[in-house]
């Protein structure tokens, strides 16, 4: 009885770790690409047991600020490390909010940019038809939609 | 009269280790010293104005004061307080740990430090004490030596503190467990978007890698649990897009100098560790302490303080802060994946299997933009394609390279088609947590066994069965712990334990084109059937299974599952018989407080041969909030031995 035990538990503690192995870090600075930052393990069964106990990996205390200099510096826009981290942070739903021209993600980029409200529409519209030239290629960088986008609020 | 050692010490020895002074001499040097000031002669060296205060604050005894004991966390303890913060830097007072009188003294003191340290000055490092103190005896800053805080200031400016909520991330769809779920606050400043504001999490931090380590060390206190303070943004994608939970958000009504307060105070218990308990000190216990500090008046963590049972759930303490009044509307914040659902529950099947093609391959984006359908239904499929690719990636099915290609070459097609004309990224909003069924539950009932009349008294502390109405649940799941139901057989005046549940969780997740999740439980327990004899046995159970489900119409969802059951008692041949087998079943909902099961199951066992059937028709009508009415129709062959059962019982629900 014990022994079945045992192996039911290093079956269990196996296939967790070789879950665990799959789990892959990834940096930089474009698409994509701080969904997974901070989690020491991405694997789905992980994540549920992590979902369960609340717990948060790694050294995540007072973000206030936290560094985006590696992903370049913007460089028409004054020095705001705080568009740079919400952009590096939210690429992924900006790029989408900005295909489907509206969505949180872009108010919360306009207002980070000191758009005016009434300037809005228009420049979610403009975001929206000039998209490619925003999002320039799947390599873009956190520097370049910054600097790319403030082009169109001129 | 108090002497400042500290004060003394410091200086004396930088210097005198520099002429080379024998210690003996220093430590002379300082008794006398020490004498003095005891003595009084020499009292210049002590500031008089620290003396007054001291003596002001001992008069009016202001360490019983609710705010200081809130700020120090501290609880009664027999006579006395203790703190529950267990981190000795979290007082200035050697044993300010249960003496609150000594560690307001010592506040005082270290107020009038020249330490010229900055950020680590007690004044910086207990921004919320000072502020409180220096308003109760109205001190003088000009008595005070001058001190800037830069990194406090900087952290004050960045949050900008004017207004509350408490956000509270649902359950998992296909994690069950996590209904126990976890509350954060949020703290707003002047920003309109909420993705700008800042997150205050208390979480135990860990990097192990391993999930049974961390499930294990997290519910038995292995971890230290911290406050942290991030962008909400990061929160939201944590829990929106990468777990795929709904979030509910509650604003609160504190005023903007609360909140403030309230920061402060969390700067105080910045990288300050508690022992973390995944069930009682979690993060939803120990956030209450944040809104004591905002208000000291509000008695909220004390309601659980006072309770005897032993966990805290994070929909209690929603409850506990909503009955305080600081809640009086909700705001939800729908998942990555409910949004998908919904977007594809408003495409025509035809859209909904072309959105899943193009996600699947991006190249069709470019048919699908030139093709001949209405502009709107156009656009819906690449929305949906879009969310599904990021879907994907969340779920690790894409790498990151082809994740980028993908995502852009779905938005290049989407962006020239404009904005949208409906608003099917607009979620509607489903019951919240608050307003489903309380989760304890207790019921009384009766009916027949065979031909046997009984009465049955259950007991569940927590949490929600399958039959239970799902409003403000997650849909089609169970989760039940330490359940006890007894019986009396009037005939034969016997009282038995018919079933002690350990715990009893089923998660059943509906596949369907975009999502195949699957359908699983487990449970332990004592459980009762027949045996060999001929007699209903109680024995020990083990029981797992996994499946598959699908949605029906009527809220309904169709089950099947294979499943393993590990049965010990000492009346059975070998102790042990091992079993495997099937079940199926399907639930249905018409009416949103009606619902109506039909289940089946046959397993076969080794070790001792035998065979067990059950059959069950099971229905409940939720009456209210806390008032439900179930009837069972069942029957179970086991070791060849039949039986049929009927019961009616009333459940109510605390």
């Amino acid at each position: 009885m014990k022994r079945a035990l045992l192996a039911v538990a290093i079956t269990v503690v196996t296939a967790a770790s070789a879950f665990a192995a799959s789990g892959k870090v990834n940096t930089g600075c474009g698409l994509g690409t701080v969904l997974w930052k901070g989690r020491a393990d991405s694997s789905v069964f992980s994540q549920a047991l992590q979902a369960t106990t609340n717990q948060t990996f790694g050294n995540q205390t007072f973000g206030i600020t936290s560094g985006t200099l590696e992903c370049g510096t913007p460089g028409k826009v004054v020095q705001n490390e705080r568009l740079n981290h919400f952009v590096r942070a939210n690429m992924d739903n900006l790029a989408r909010d900005i295909a489907q021209g509206r969505g949180e993600s872009l108010d919360a980029f306009a207002e980070l940019l000191q758009v005016p409200a009434e300037k809005r529409p228009g420049f979610y519209a403009a975001l929206q038809s000039n998209f490619a030239s925003v999002f320039t290629s799947e390599n873009v960088v956190v520097a370049e939609v910054i600097d790319n986008a403030v082009a169109l609020t001129n | 009269m108090i002497v400042t050692m500290p004060m003394l010490y410091c200086p004396f020895r930088k210097s005198c280790d520099a002429m080379g002074t024998h210690p003996l001499l220093i430590w002379l040097l300082v008794l006398i010293v020490n004498l003095a000031a005891l003595a009084g002669v020499c009292s210049g060296t002590d500031d008089p104005y620290l003396a007054e205060l001291q003596s002001r604050a001992a008069e009016r005894q202001l360490h019983r004061e609710r705010t200081w004991e809130v700020l120090l966390h501290y609880r009664p303890r027999g006579d006395g307080r203790e703190s529950l913060v267990d981190d000795p830097r979290f007082f200035l007072a050697p044993g300010g740990k249960t003496d609150p009188a000594a560690e307001l003294s010592a506040t005082l003191r270290s107020l009038f430090s020249t330490d010229a340290s900055g950020d680590e000055h007690p004044r910086c490092r207990f921004p919320a004490r000072t502020a409180w103190l220096a308003e109760e005896l109205a001190i003088d800053a000009g008595h005070l030596p001058p001190m800037a805080c830069p990194q406090l200031d900087e952290a004050l400016a960045a949050v900008n503190p004017r207004s509350a909520v408490l956000v509270f991330p649902a359950a998992h769809p296909n994690g069950p467990a996590s209904m126990f779920g976890h509350t954060l606050l949020r703290v707003g400043s002047t920003y309109r978007s909420d993705l700008l504001s800042y997150a205050v999490n208390y979480a135990s931090h860990t990097t192990d890698t391993n999930g049974i380590v961390y499930a294990f060390k997290g519910i038995f206190g292995g971890y230290s649990g911290y406050y942290s303070i991030l962008p909400y943004y990061e929160k939201v994608k944590e829990y929106n897009d990468l777990e795929h939970r709904d979030v509910w958000e509650y604003p609160l009504t504190l005023a903007p100098d609360e909140v403030r307060r309230m920061v402060l105070h969390i700067w105080e218990l910045r990288g300050i560790a508690s022992d973390y308990y995944f069930f009682d000190e979690n993060c939803s216990f120990n956030l209450l302490f944040l809104l004591e500090a905002a208000r000291p008046r509000l008695r909220l963590a004390e309601e659980f303080w006072n309770r005897s049972s032993f966990w805290v759930m994070p929909a209690d303490t929603v409850a506990v802060i909503g009955r305080a009044g600081l809640i009086e509307k909700q705001t939800y914040r729908p998942a990555q994946a409910t949004r998908i659902l919904h977007r594809a529950s408003l495409l025509s099947p035809d859209a909904r299997h072309e959105a899943l093609q193009t996600a699947l391959s991006p190249q069709r984006a470019q048919a699908v933009a030139a093709s001949g359908r209405p502009p709107e239904e156009r656009r819906q499929i690449l929305n949906l394609a879009a969310e599904y690719v990021q879907y994907r990636y969340s779920r690790k099915e894409l790498e990151q390279p082809e994740f980028q290609r993908q995502f852009l070459e779905v938005l290049k097609v989407r962006s020239p088609l404009g904005p949208d004309e409906s608003d099917a990224g607009e979620v509607p909003v489903p019951p919240a947590p608050e307003t489903g069924h309380l989760p304890g539950r207790v019921g009384l009932g009766g009916g027949y066994r065979h031909d046997t009349p009984f009465v049955e008294a259950s007991i569940r502390p927590a949490y929600h069965a399958l039959l239970d109405a799902d409003e403000g649940y997650s849909p089609h799941s169970q989760i039940i712990f330490a359940e006890a139901v007894g019986r009396y057989y009037p005939e034969r005046h016997s009282i038995r334990l018919q079933r002690f549940t350990a715990v009893d969780i089923v998660s059943l997740a509906p596949r369907d084109e975009f999502f195949k999740p699957i359908s699983w439980k487990v449970n332990g327990g004592l459980f009762r059937r027949p045996f060999a004899d001929g007699s209903d046995r109680l024995f020990l159970r083990l029981n797992t299974g996994g499946g598959m489900a699908w949605s029906v119409p009527g809220n309904g969802v169709v089950y099947g599952m294979a499943e393993l059951d590990l049965n010990l008692s000492d009346r059975l041949r070998d102790k042990a018989v091992l079993g495997a087998g099937v079940s199926a079943g399907v639930i249905v909902s018409p009416v949103d407080c009606w619902k109506v099961a039909l289940s089946g199951s046959a397993l076969a066992y080794g070790l001792q041969y035998h065979e067990y059937y059950r059959l069950a028709l099971e229905q409940n009508l939720a009456l209210s909030r806390t008032l439900g009415l179930g009837l069972t129709a069942s029957w179970e062959r086991s070791f060849d031995r039949s039986r049929a059962e009927a019961m009616l019982m009333v459940n109510r629900y605390f």
